[in-house]
């Protein structure tokens, strides 16, 4: 009896064995078939290079798929597999794959800094030939630079604008000449309350989604920010002064009621669509939200207001990145930089920005093919104004998080505004 | 059945502690205790050892950093708040969901036409994805476009629109509220699976001695639902603990860290913050919380001991 039930159960441990080696087969087989099946495993040694990429618009993927089978058919030894990431997750993809060391060899982000700070990326110089580099926007590898190297390359960047609704204007009697200086969008937003009944003057978004932004769209115009002159700046009298000046607004209504948990995008930009925001900080991609929305509002472009001595008007810039990672022993080098220059040729870096939709292109030699498209005309003549994140610092990932988080509080009725910037300053190192 | 006592000595001996090990227990327990190990001991394990690493706000590890995540932890400004805030939030919508549960399997042990398709209708929450419910919820009380702002305002209640997740004033009840109804489904069916265990004799009995409703209640059906209201009770301190959509949907903690639990700034912490070390921390202060709650209630209940 206990020989027979012996037995048979070594049988079925060992069909088990069997069940199990042949799921482990079918699992090697299916992650390097594409490797093996050509036969060249001993001869030419191929690589394998993971890119997760930025989800700008659903064309990504279908422009990747394009893409990477191009490059494979010149780059016979090389595989790419793209990930292409929607934006709500690809931060965290990226710092998970970090930090179970399961590194990607190329990220796309709107950040680059603290992975260079770990030492983890290669320069700009190792992912792309000096050419391209020299046809970068200055302004945007400036940006790219940890500590004096540039250590990712710009991919695109946004630049902003203020938006105002037309007919809501109209109603309100005014016109873009009363929208220049801080005091005309005071003064307009109060017109617009007394005239346009059920409309939010200003939109205000300052929830966790994009606070950083407005912030400093605002803050910058009073000639404050994040960080001046080479150090951090958040508790400064100007930024103080930016926040008094929104909080005074939202205390006399002329906003959204709760800025801080009011979102950009099903917040201000939806309502603005449907004609019930008089005016608010847009973004270059803002019409094809619009679009998008099937939106038929009557809306105009104008600069940021501002609240300079100078009456200057600045536009944030924000770009996003490349980079490379290193793999152990660097082995992955000549694939990544293969691939980088392939994607930056001219007609592919086009169908790059295609792809991704209404953003500003990050090379001259795009830059200068693009200018004649009304669209985006007036967002390249603001670029020389523009301020940007201070993205080559380490901890701006840390500030950029607990601004998006507690900006808001400060232009409650009555809030503390200097604790607010004490708690977003102690992020900084 | 003999063959095995005309083996050698030696051998036999050997071949016997084969066979001891694989007629035993252990064969047939040992992937349950590597299931065991590897889902539920090992994840513990690193949650400790990551606590006490030093992590970079890119997620790499730097070394070892001793009690330095615990201490800018506990120096951290909205940790009072937010653990002052769960045991709020755990208590009161745990002992809400009880006493309506109470209630509701009542209702439903009851003989009524329809019983079946009212039994059905609780299972929607529960059915529904937690996430769905929500959001459901987020839009129906948004200050713009909220349902529940426009028959407020219809009826003439409200002069103006209510911004109901602007502040923690008005989110938190409402939190509290979608948290209770996603709760309700499981609790009454356990409660009502208690109720169903108790004999009719027992009942017949206590009609016989001419028990009022409200004795033969107190004296009869509570005590002996005892069991499944434990149940209930451990099984949704810990769902209603590590609840995490229902904050992260409706206000994402905010405004600010005002309605954040301990589980919604952890996360905030790892991925907002960039503070993943801080977050490991908090993880195992979590689970301590989660253990205490659970071994005060054990202790208060008596359960365990009586149990033995």
């Amino acid at each position: 009896m206990a020989k027979i039930s012996l037995r048979r159960g070594a049988a079925l441990a060992l069909s088990g064995l069997l069940a199990a080696g042949t799921l482990a087969g079918c699992a090697t087989e299916s992650t390097d078939g594409g490797a093996t099946d050509t036969g060249s495993s001993s001869s030419a040694e191929s690589t394998t290079i993971r890119v997760v990429a930025a989800q700008y618009t659903d064309d990504m993927q279908p422009y990747y798929d394009d893409l990477v089978a191009r490059f494979e058919a010149d780059n016979p030894t090389i595989n790419v597999e793209v990930e292409v990431v929607s934006w709500n997750d690809i931060d965290q993809k990226i710092k998970t794959m970090v930090q179970t060391n399961d590194l990607p060899d190329i990220g796309n982000l709107n950040y680059f800094s603290s992975f260079a700070a770990d030492g983890l990326l290669y320069t700009a110089e190792d992912l792309l030939p000096a050419a391209t580099l020299d046809d970068m926007v200055e302004t945007f590898i400036e940006n790219s630079k940890y500590e004096g190297t540039a250590y990712a390359v710009p991919d695109l960047a946004s630049a902003r604008l203020f938006f105002y609704n037309k007919d809501i204007f109209d109603a309100a009697g005014l016109t873009k000449a009363d929208i220049v200086t801080w005091d005309g969008v005071r003064a307009a937003a109060e017109k617009i309350k007394a005239t346009v009944p059920d409309v939010t003057p200003l939109a205000l978004p300052l929830g966790p989604e994009e606070a950083q932004a407005e912030f400093l769209i605002w803050a910058a115009s009073n000639n404050g920010g994040y960080y001046n002159n080479d150090a951090w700046d958040i508790t400064s009298a100007a930024n103080v002064e930016t926040l008094e000046y929104l909080q005074g607004l939202v205390a006399d209504g002329l906003t959204n009621p709760s800025p801080a948990t009011f979102n950009r995008t099903d917040g201000a930009f939806a309502l603005f669509a449907q004609g019930q925001v008089g005016m608010l900080n847009g973004a270059i991609f803002l019409p094809s939200v619009l679009e998008e929305q099937g939106s038929t509002i009557n809306y105009d472009i104008a600069p940021f207001p501002t609240n300079r001595a100078d009456g200057t008007s600045i536009t944030l810039g924000v770009q996003d990145y490349f980079f490379g990672f290193k793999n152990e022993g660097e082995t992955n080098k000549a694939a990544v930089q293969a691939f980088m220059s392939f994607l930056f040729e001219a007609d592919n870096y086009a169908g790059f920005l295609e792809a991704a939709g209404g953003f500003l292109p990050a090379t001259k030699s795009a830059g200068e093919a693009m200018s004649s498209d009304e669209a985006l005309a007036p967002y390249i003549a603001v670029l020389p104004n523009a301020v940007f994140y201070p993205g080559a610092e380490a901890s701006w990932p840390a500030v950029q998080g607990e601004t998006q988080q507690t900006i808001g509080l400060a232009v409650a009725k009555g809030a503390d505004i200097m604790s607010v910037l004490e708690g977003i300053a102690s992020k900084a190192e | 059945m003999n063959t095995t006592t005309l083996a050698p000595p030696a051998k036999r001996r050997k071949k016997s502690l084969i066979r001891r090990f694989l007629a035993g227990p252990l064969p047939w327990i040992t992937p349950m205790l590597l299931l065991i190990l590897g889902i539920v001991l090992w994840p513990v394990y690193e949650m400790g050892r990551t606590s006490v690493l030093e992590i970079s706000g890119s997620g790499v590890t730097k070394g070892f950093a001793g009690l330095e995540n615990y201490r800018e932890l506990f120096d951290n400004p909205n940790l009072l708040g937010a653990i002052s805030r769960t045991f709020f939030w755990v208590i009161t919508v745990v002992a809400i969901t009880i006493f309506i549960s109470l209630f509701l399997a009542q209702l439903l042990n009851a003989k009524f036409p329809g019983r079946r398709f009212v039994r059905y209708a609780l299972i929607v929450p529960w059915a529904a994805s937690v996430i769905m419910t929500a959001t459901s919820f987020r839009w129906m009380l948004d200050g713009y476009y909220g349902i529940l702002n426009r028959i407020l305002l219809d009826l003439g209640l409200v002069e103006e629109a209510i911004d109901w997740m602007g502040s923690a004033e008005t989110s938190l009840p409402w939190l509290i509220i979608v948290a209770v109804f996603v709760s309700l489904p499981f609790t009454t069916f356990v409660i009502l699976a208690g109720l169903q265990t108790v004999p009719g004799e027992v009942y017949e009995a206590a009609k016989v001695d001419g028990a009022s409703a409200r004795k033969t209640y107190f004296s009869i059906t509570f005590p002996l639902l005892r069991t499944s209201l434990f149940i209930a009770t451990v099984i949704n301190l810990i769902n209603v603990f590590n609840q995490f959509p229902i904050i992260w949907v409706m206000t994402g903690g905010g405004p600010g860290y005002t309605t954040d639990t301990t589980t919604t700034l952890m996360y905030k912490l790892a991925f907002r913050s960039q503070e993943i070390g801080q977050s490991a921390a908090l993880s195992v202060v979590n689970f301590g919380i989660i253990l205490i709650f659970v071994l005060i209630y054990i202790r208060a209940t008596g359960f365990g001991k009586r149990e033995d």
